[in-house]
């Protein structure tokens, strides 16, 4: 049917050719550095610092236990987000309801609160303690 | 795929279930989902690392949200998207305390192979 | 033809995953897939969800996957320790029953209606031409009572969902209300097991892992 398409799902075609463009330019890159490039590695040639300092012991460190602690923190308030987000492209809309939908997000983000004072309280969010 | 071609393609009387220029069937939806969660199974079954089948687990909730959706979008109903956030959320909240224990389990027993994990044998 | 080419490659990506032995390259694969299946649902017109699969999971959760991987630092795992030997036939054998299952149930019941866009056809609204822009986009409504006209083509965008979610009409306050509950325990219960002490460790050992909080 031409001239009459779902415009919605057409205003994500420029994300496509996007994707697309990217795909191309990494295959085109590296494999132009494969097909074109010398390849002779020697030991020194394969160290992480070609001319430098050498390297102590494995690059794969134990992490701190902090980062998981950030990185849950994050996604539970980017659930919180995520819930926000709807509500406040349709508040400005919501007519009567007004009220009732900024109680219904007062509660969440009141329940919400009590994690985050909890965590503060605990000191989850100090980076050196 | 594209709903005017659908709905052109109904009026004509072409068959709305079979894959017609730009539609695409419920059923191949519902076949991809449950194929998905399949290798999730197996990845739940086979896997020795906890952490892989936290990520099996976490490709059969897709799967599941896959067919919610279009579930959803074949019956006209918002109720299957708003069962996809749910289950969004709670996937989230899972992985944390899942993984949390997980490290507990690690600091405890400095391993964490599935097999050797049986404290709560009787 | 996006169909094929995306589930096609959800299902590449996903077994790619299974069958890695190495836990970092399994999460990216399965980074991959959630990507594919993002796409799918942009597909199925879910456009809110489709964005929240990206920042969600693969932003969020999967950062977290690949930080625990690190953390507890596994490598490959060792295979001659597997003391199942029967375990991953028996795994095979029992995805291909349950596989032959669900064929049966969907082969049973193939879907009894045309998709739900076809049957509203005649709605004014539906499909609205390029030149004057579907209201639900543009956020120019001077009539509140026309937001409430939701689509099977308009419910997945931000305001479709946000109007079925909070409207008090429908079945979804509770269950929104429930969540934040959940994220609460999940917040509490995680920051409880990590920033833990256990009897075992000292205080040097405990404090190089947890970066001396606590």
């Amino acid at each position: 049917m031409p001239g009459q398409t779902n415009s919605l799902l057409n205003s994500y075609i420029p994300v496509l050719c996007m994707g697309l463009m990217a795909l191309f330019l990494v295959v085109v890159f590296v494999g132009l550095s494969r097909i074109l490039g010398p390849q002779r590695p020697t030991p020194q040639k394969l160290a992480p610092y070609e001319c430098g300092v050498t390297p102590i012991g494995s690059a794969r460190e134990r992490f701190p236990i902090k980062f998981y602690l950030i990185a849950m923190l994050f996604i539970v308030f980017d659930i919180e987000t995520v819930f926000l987000y709807p509500w406040a492209a349709t508040f400005r809309h919501s007519g009567g309801m007004m009220l009732f939908n900024l109680f219904e997000m007062a509660v969440f983000v009141g329940i919400l609160l009590v994690g985050y004072v909890y965590v503060w309280r605990r000191g989850a969010f100090e980076w050196d303690n | 795929m594209n709903p005017v071609a659908e709905s052109a393609a109904v009026a004509a009387g072409a068959n709305p279930l079979l894959p017609v220029h730009g539609a695409v069937p419920l059923s191949w939806y519902l076949i991809l989902s449950a194929m998905l969660f399949m290798i999730g199974v197996v990845g739940v079954l086979v896997k020795r690392n906890p952490i892989v089948i936290f990520m099996s687990i976490e490709l059969m909730l897709n799967a599941v949200n896959l067919s919610f959706i279009a579930f959803g979008r074949y019956l006209g109903n918002v109720g299957g998207q708003m069962f996809a956030i749910f289950v969004m959320a709670v996937a989230a909240a899972e992985v944390a305390v899942g993984l949390g224990i997980l490290i507990s389990i690690f600091r405890s027993r400095e391993n964490i192979n599935v097999d050797e994990i049986n404290v709560m044998k009787g | 033809m996006l169909f094929l080419l995306f589930g096609g490659s959800a299902l590449v990506t996903g077994i790619t995953m299974v069958l890695f032995p190495n836990p970092v390259r399994s999460a990216l694969f399965l980074v991959l897939n959630l990507f594919c299946v993002a796409v799918l649902y942009l597909l199925l017109n879910a456009y809110f969800l489709a964005t929240v699969q990206v920042i969600v999971y693969a932003g969020a959760i999967m950062v977290l996957f690949l930080f625990v991987i690190m953390l507890l630092n596994l490598g490959t795992p060792d295979r001659s320790l597997d003391k199942l030997r029967w375990q991953q036939p028996a795994a095979v054998g029992i995805a291909v029953v349950l596989a032959a299952l669900f064929g049966a149930v969907i082969y049973q019941s193939v879907p009894a209606g045309p998709p739900a866009s076809a049957m509203m056809v005649e709605a004014p609204t539906l499909y609205a031409p390029r030149a004057e822009p579907n209201p639900m986009l543009t956020n120019q409504i001077s009539d509140p009572n026309q937001l409430r006209a939701i689509t099977p083509d308009t419910m997945g965008t931000v305001t479709g969902i946000g109007q079925s979610l909070y409207n008090p009409g429908e079945a979804w306050l509770f269950p929104f209300e429930a969540t934040s509950i959940l994220l609460l325990i999940a917040v509490i219960g995680s920051v409880v097991l990590a920033k833990r002490r256990l009897p075992g460790e000292d205080a040097s050992a405990a404090g190089e892992r947890e970066g001396g909080t606590g």
